[in-house]
């Protein structure tokens, strides 16, 4: 037994030697292996495509859209995030039915065009993302719909993303306030089981307030979550449907938008790093 | 799931740096993923095998890396921080366990191609001429 475990070893012991002799033999001839300069991506670098972290390039992309969309056209570019059934693309509506601006919307879901419809209905330059088998929208996904879309004709821009509470926290698009929508109907411990969605994001709304009681959820919970994941971040509590809280929501995102006008003006904004920079 | 765009994302490096060497053809790939990137590995894989197809990366083996996180404190604290077991990813509030400051990581929420391997023939065509 002993025997054969240290045959089986010295076996090993040769397989190891010779392919590592192999290796030196023939590895150099046959491939040329490129390392990719690390450095590349950091903060400061002018190159937005160059960097090897790929997180990164989808910031660096998303800065890029936020310089285009709210610098050069002086767009105000709120996102929404949140799962199927929070309320999101009713919430947009009653903005829009709020609102003197001019409202342009990019619509992502999976499949449909049902939610492109009901913006169109309240007289919105609309564009919608069928993201197929993706289950949020990227920059490069935003980019391509914004060509549907009459910029000069919009003062606002909505992005609705995908019903995900997942994928969408590692994609910023470049919005100067992401707006975080969860309903009482998820359950109240919504809010600490997604804490990175709620990291992303710049201000929280609490959906469907009026049937908390009734589907057992504790706001003030939720609201107590909110405060220990992400540090003072507003929550609004909202019921589109009845049409309460939403000049409250309004204000809020409106402020947020304010505020992060001034921060661009005072610093010379940090790319990809910004929590700002939806 | 968020893999798919991270492997086009990835596809895009290894297409702009192997053409920046002159290669037509990728032999492999080596990707380092941060335990703290809520990037699955496995499914970052299977996603490469997909957005690689047609391209020059086509035939190359995907090598894929874990990277612990790690992060510093300007205490003077500087390693692994705690995992959360609230969350099935990192805390989303990092806070160092000597002086309960908040920290960023420094290295494990990325998700880096970090080497290609091309054909030399193809390489050394271009290393030749500056």
């Amino acid at each position: 037994m002993i025997h054969r475990t240290s045959t089986t070893a010295r076996i090993d012991a040769s397989i190891t030697r010779i392919d590592a002799w192999l290796d030196r033999l023939v590895g150099p001839l046959r491939a040329h292996r490129i390392g990719i300069d690390q450095e590349h991506g950091d903060e400061g670098h002018d190159h937005g495509e160059g960097t090897a972290d790929i997180l990164e390039r989808f910031a660096r992309q998303a800065d890029a859209l936020h310089e285009e969309l709210v610098h050069d056209r002086g767009l105000r570019v709120v996102g929404f995030v949140g799962a199927t059934g929070a309320g999101k693309t009713r919430l947009i509506e009653r903005l829009i039915e709020r609102t003197d601006d001019r409202v342009g919307v990019i619509v992502g879901d999976v499949a449909g065009e049902d939610d492109a419809e009901r913006f169109r209905a309240l007289g919105a330059d609309v564009a919608s993302v069928a993201t197929g088998k993706e289950c949020h929208l990227d920059p490069g996904l935003l980019e391509d719909a914004l060509t549907e879309i009459d910029l000069d004709a919009i003062d606002r821009l909505y992005v609705e993303n995908v019903g995900n509470m997942v994928c969408p926290a590692d994609f910023p698009l470049g919005a100067q306030a992401r707006v975080v929508v969860v309903s009482a109907t998820e359950g109240d411990d919504v809010i600490r089981k997604h804490p990175l969605l709620f990291q992303a994001g710049d201000l929280a709304v609490i959906n469907k307030r009026d049937v908390a009681d009734a589907v057992n959820a504790d706001l003030d919970r939720m609201e107590r979550d909110l405060a220990a994941i992400a540090p003072g971040m507003d929550a609004i509590r909202t019921d589109a449907e009845h049409e309460a809280g939403i000049d409250a929501l309004a204000s809020a995102i409106d402020e947020r938008v304010e505020a992060h006008s001034h921060q661009d003006a005072d610093h010379d904004h940090t790319p990809g790093h910004d929590h700002g920079h939806d | 799931m968020h893999e798919f765009s991270i492997a086009t994302g990835i596809v895009d490096v290894v297409r702009e740096e192997a053409t920046d060497h002159g290669a037509d053809r990728v032999e492999s790939i080596t990707v380092a993923v941060g335990e703290a990137s809520h990037v699955n590995p496995e499914q970052l894989e299977t996603c490469l095998t997909v957005a690689t197809e047609d391209t020059i990366a086509a035939d190359a083996t995907l090598d894929i890396e874990t990277v612990e996180p790690y992060g510093s404190c300007s205490c003077g604290w500087a390693g692994r921080p705690e995992t959360s077991d609230r969350a099935l990813a990192y805390a989303p509030d990092l806070r160092c366990p000597e002086c309960e400051a908040r920290i960023d990581l420094e290295e494990g929420d990325g998700c880096r191609v970090m080497e290609l391997a091309v054909p030399s023939e193809d390489a050394d065509e271009t290393e030749t001429t500056p």
